[in-house]
């Protein structure tokens, strides 16, 4: 299988400039230097890169949307807030590889022509930054960062910027407010952030992911990197797979790898004596799969929205039939509450009442339609919000509920078990550890409906 | 110019006007918390979501500018925009704490109106009241209440303080449905508009100190004035009951005011309140000043006023007094027998009307007429100085004294104690005032005069804008409008046609001045907050508001 963004994560010395470069780091970047602005957005859009941020959108034609202006020079944001629970591919690639990550930066600066560019890290990963931040220091030493890089008229500054710890700041226009000192509040669009971003100028918001394929797509081209993946979702995908699984960590697999292969092969199938239940393939945000309908699934955009999930952040969390469905939605649904910012009406409310009613439905005080006002509250807050945290926060209530419905029924006619997990639950809902969330957190309690119904 | 289609009406607009804006103009009602036409929109409470065709997902109107050939619909005609906007609702109630029987906003409140409205609301409550989240209740931010219980998180407030205000005193803390307004350790507002917040506050969340638990607002009567605080001229609403004041809210006019009005303006009422009003007509004995019947003090006066005495005559006009006043004192002053100087001003140096007192309303001058008066010819004098100068070297004969105390800051010592120089050396004076006070004591008449707020009459702003102001209270005791004591003094027949209401005036006399050429009372009192002079006609200064 190629290895595009892991292909030498595994040396332990990689994070050196001096081994790095001998394994080809910043040759790309040599290469681009020479190359005019355009040529290389048309490399990239070529190449067919889309996001990995989560939505999927395509690089080359994101750079494009951008209004140049002289006078007013593009930013380009480098996101590494990785807040999606289940995700921690992007903290495995800052902590393996930051050259690539720097060089992936340093070439789509130099695409849309930026003068800064900020590296938008996650207040939780503040064990990164000693890492990133000789990485850095390496690469300004070598003249690769920092004005008139290797020489050329070409000038870029990278800064480092650190996160307070919000899931909202990783959302494009959530980030902006925040680097410009203020509370990260999402903004309405338009105008989108290539008009408008970052301190009012035309702003290039890109995932560490993305930007890592970088190097890669310059180095070998274009065509090289169609050649990896499916011809909708080219070029590989990096997986964060947890939960009951054999072997979790983080995966490179071309993009359109079946997944139940990769939780068979790659992750070391389910642990002993058990069997898979469910699998949320991208972060929380996503609607959950059941193992039957993981059957003939491929991780790639396509195919995911054909089974009616997304691909996302890749970030996979599994469940074994040891699993409960509820109280793995009471910790998703209070993440969401947690986390939504409180700016817009229907999220605000909307993820905090439907957090109060899974609680309700765990500590044994259902109401006999609780499930359908779940599903009511969804449709209320879906499509109705500024950002898509109130969308994401839908999708886990909505499948849940509809796909494990029997699990949920069950609380409500058998009012004297409680289920509910052994945390608190007061003011701010529990207090779960954000990272690798539901991987800490699984709840190994003997499912409410008896024989559990999927199998494999 | 765009025509964009909302509810099936074609509606023509300017390019850039946004969707809620255009449904304004037409008259169509789109529900909104966040959206305020003076505040940036920040398109946050999803009310207003709209259909646009095309569109998979609802739009907010109020962020959302027409584009030509747009087709909206709202939750008046699309099923699906209802259903949105019944939903926002219902997620805006369901931490709301219902307290609509404590609640000053009640009567006056969106979220009241909108739950009542069939297209938005009056759906079932579908939450336990113990579930509800809650926060902090009556916090006193000093000349503000807040309730954060009721409020809806529209940021208004927060928007008003940063963009207007600029004191940036308020802000959102924590997340989710926990989402509170908070002042920097709850310390007290020190914004001098901070008024404006319990106005722009959709809600019952952010409550006047000075209106708390006053009265219900629907046993409010009103009358739209104009402040007369100073030279800016903010369009006001008074708010009263059994004769008396209860409140004092801004009222919209993007060319004076926009929404908003300074602190000081809004609770001069108070000062007027506490005035020891003058209730009937004084006049000079023995035994110093008697009151006597108005019909009595009235041939006193014009008895007094024939004359001769062969001397300058000395009128001193007031720029708190309306431009109808003013126009019969300048009829006055040209019927007295002698030479007469009328004069508002201190000295003869004009009123500096236009310098700012900071960035956004308030002015220096804190008379609301300086520009009508001098428009009027009420300063075509040498001062008040100068003529009580002529009075103490024994050169006047009669003074006509008109003055009325400021409702913002204080009375001018030199100028009290110019009129009491005036009155020591004249031979005769009447003085029309407000105010028991002691300056007035050697008169030989004193006529009580009505306020601010209850008489009407037109005011002529720094930059000659002239408004209307509408009586709101009966003048107390036996005070009457300080036109009609004035036209009672002109001797019988030199007003012709008799001049019967402040329309008459304005129309006959004062519009014939040709710096208010063309202007008739009755469109002044039609047009609602609408800029008077029309385009074209003199300006005296810039637009009135800045703000940043
Ligand atoms: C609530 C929310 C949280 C998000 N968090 C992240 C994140 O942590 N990291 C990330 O790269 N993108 C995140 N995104 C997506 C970003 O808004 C943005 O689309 C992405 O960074 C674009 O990068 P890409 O085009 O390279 O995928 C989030 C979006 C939402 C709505
Ligand atoms: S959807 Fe949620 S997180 Fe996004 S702006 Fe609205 S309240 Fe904030
Ligand atoms: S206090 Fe009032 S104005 Fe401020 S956010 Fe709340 S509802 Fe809006
Ligand atoms: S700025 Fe002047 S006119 Fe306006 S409210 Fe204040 S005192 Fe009155
Ligand atoms: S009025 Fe449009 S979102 Fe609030």
């Amino acid at each position: 299988m190629t290895k595009i963004l892991s292909e030498h994560a595994e040396y332990p010395d990689q994070q050196e400039l001096t081994a790095a470069k001998r394994r080809g780091a910043y040759e790309a970047w040599h290469q681009v230097l020479a190359q005019r602005p355009a040529d290389v957005i048309g490399e990239v859009a070529d190449s067919g890169l889309r996001g990995r941020g989560g939505a999927g959108f395509p690089t080359g034609r994101k750079w494009r949307f951008l209004q140049f202006d002289a006078e007013r020079p593009p930013y380009l944001l480098c996101n590494a807030d990785e807040s999606e629970p289940g995700t921690f591919k992007d903290h495995w690639l800052l902590e393996h590889d930051p050259h690539r990550v720097i060089e992936g930066i340093l070439i789509a600066a130099y695409a849309i022509q930026a003068r800064e560019a900020f590296l938008y890290i996650r207040g939780e990963y503040a064990s990164l930054l000693p890492g990133i931040g000789r990485a850095l220091e390496e690469a300004r030493a070598e003249g690769l960062v920092g004005p008139n890089v290797l020489s050329s008229d070409y000038s870029l500054d990278i800064i480092v910027v650190v996160g307070a710890g919000a899931y909202i700041c990783g959302e494009e226009t959530g980030l902006m407010e925040s680097l410009e000192g203020k509370r990260a509040y999402p903004r309405v669009r338009p105008p989108f952030p290539a008009v408008r971003g970052f301190n009012g100028r035309p702003t290039v918001v890109n995932n560490v992911e993305t930007l890592a394929n970088l190097p890669w797509i310059i180095h070998h081209g274009a065509e090289a990197f169609r050649a990896v993946g499916t011809s909708d979702s080219p070029g590989t995908k990096l997986v964060s797979l947890s939960g009951c699984i054999s072997r979790p960590g983080v995966y490179e697999i071309p993009m359109g790898y079946p997944l139940k292969q990769l939780l068979e092969q790659e992750g070391g199938g389910p642990l002993p004596d058990r069997y898979f239940k469910a699998v949320i393939p991208g972060g929380t945000s996503v609607p959950v799969l059941t193992a039957e309908e993981i059957e003939g699934v491929t991780i790639d955009f396509e195919s995911m929205r054909q089974a009616g999930t997304l691909l996302g952040s890749g970030g996979m969390i599994v469940f074994d039939d040891s699993v409960s469905m509820p109280p793995m939605l009471r910790a998703i649904s209070h993440f969401y509450a947690t986390e939504s910012c409180g700016e817009c009406t229907p999220c605000r409310e909307g993820t905090g009442w439907m957090a109060a009613i899974v609680d309700r439905l765990l500590d044994g005080r259902p109401q006999v339609d609780d499930l359908d006002r779940l599903l009511r509250i969804g449709n209320n807050i879906e499509g109705r919000t500024i950002c898509g945290l109130g969308d994401a926060a839908v999708q886990p209530v909505r499948s849940f509920v509809s796909k494990f419905r029997q699990e949920f029924e069950a609380l409500l006619h058998d009012s004297s078990t409680s289920n509910a997990p052994d945390w608190q639950t007061h003011g701010h809902g529990p207090r779960t550890a954000r990272h690798g969330l539901v991987a800490e957190e699984i709840v190994r309690s003997e499912p409410v409906t008896g024989r559990p119904t999927y199998r494999w | 110019m765009p025509i964009v289609t909302i509810d099936g009406h074609p509606i023509s607009v300017e390019p850039d006007t946004l969707i809620i804006q255009a449904a304004d103009r037409a008259g169509i009602e789109i529900p909104r918390f966040c959206y305020h036409p003076d505040l940036r929109p920040e398109g946050n409470c999803r009310m207003c979501l709209v259909h646009i065709k095309g569109f998979a997902n609802l739009s907010p109107a109020c962020t959302t500018p027409v584009t030509d050939d747009m087709v909206v619909n709202t939750a008046h005609q699309h099923d699906q925009v209802r259903q949105a906007t019944k939903g926002v609702l219902e997620f805006l109630l369901i931490n709301h704490p219902l307290d609509c029987p404590v609640c000053d906003q009640a009567g006056e409140c969106s979220l009241q109106d909108f739950y009542l409205h069939p297209d938005y609301g009056l759906h079932p409550s579908d939450v336990d009241p113990p579930e509800k989240v809650r926060k902090r209740k009556a916090l006193n931010l000093g000349p503000i209440y807040l309730d954060s219980e009721r409020c809806v998180m529209c940021s208004r407030c927060v928007r008003f303080s940063n963009e207007v205000s600029g004191t940036g005193e308020l802000q959102f803390v924590h997340r989710g449905n926990h989402v509170e307004i908070e002042a920097f350790e709850d310390r007290a507002l020190r914004d001098p508009y901070a008024g404006n917040l319990a106005d722009v506050c959709p809600v019952g969340a952010l409550t006047s100190r000075d209106f708390r638990f006053k009265r219900r607002v629907w046993f409010l009567r009103h009358a739209n004035s104009i402040c007369a605080g100073c030279s800016t001229g903010c369009n006001v609403r008074i708010d009263y009951a059994e004769n008396a004041i209860d409140r004092v809210v801004p009222r919209r006019n993007p060319a004076v005011n926009k929404s908003w009005m300074c602190d000081e303006g809004r609770l001069s009422y108070h000062n007027l309140q506490d005035l020891p009003r003058l209730e009937s007509p004084l006049q000079r004995t023995e035994a110093g000043l008697q009151p006597v019947s108005w019909e009595e003090a009235m041939l006193l006066g014009q008895e007094g006023m024939r004359g001769p005495y062969g001397r300058v005559s000395a009128v001193v006009a007031s720029a708190m007094a309306t431009n109808e006043t003013l126009w019969i004192l300048r009829q006055c002053a040209n019927s007295l027998p002698t030479p007469t100087e009328i004069d508002f001003r201190l000295q003869s140096i004009n009123p500096d009307i236009n310098a700012r007192e900071d960035h956004l309303l308030r002015r220096l001058d804190k008379a609301p007429n300086s520009r009508g008066a001098m428009l009027l010819g009420a300063g075509a004098g040498r001062g008040i100085e100068a003529m009580a100068q002529s009075a103490e070297e024994g050169k006047v004969g009669v003074v006509v004294i008109l003055h009325y105390p400021p409702l913002v800051g204080q009375d001018d010592n030199a100028r009290l104690a110019a009129f009491q120089r005036l009155i020591r050396g004249a031979a005769f004076s009447v003085v029309l005032t407000n105010t028991v006070s002691g300056w007035w004591n050697g008169a030989d008449v004193v006529l009580p005069v009505a306020s601010w707020s209850e008489e009407e009459g037109t005011f002529t702003n720094f930059a000659g804008i002239t408004q209307l102001t509408e009586a709101a209270l009966t003048p107390p005791g036996e005070a009457r409008p300080a036109w009609k004591a004035l036209r009672d003094l002109l001797p019988v027949g030199s007003l012709s046609p008799r001049l019967a209401t402040v329309e008459q005036i304005f129309d006959r006399g004062v519009a014939v001045i040709s710096a208010f050429e063309g202007l008739h009372y009755a469109t002044l009192a039609s047009r609602e907050a609408t800029v008077y002079p029309p385009e074209g006609r003199k300006s005296y200064g810039q637009e009135g508001f800045a703000g940043r």
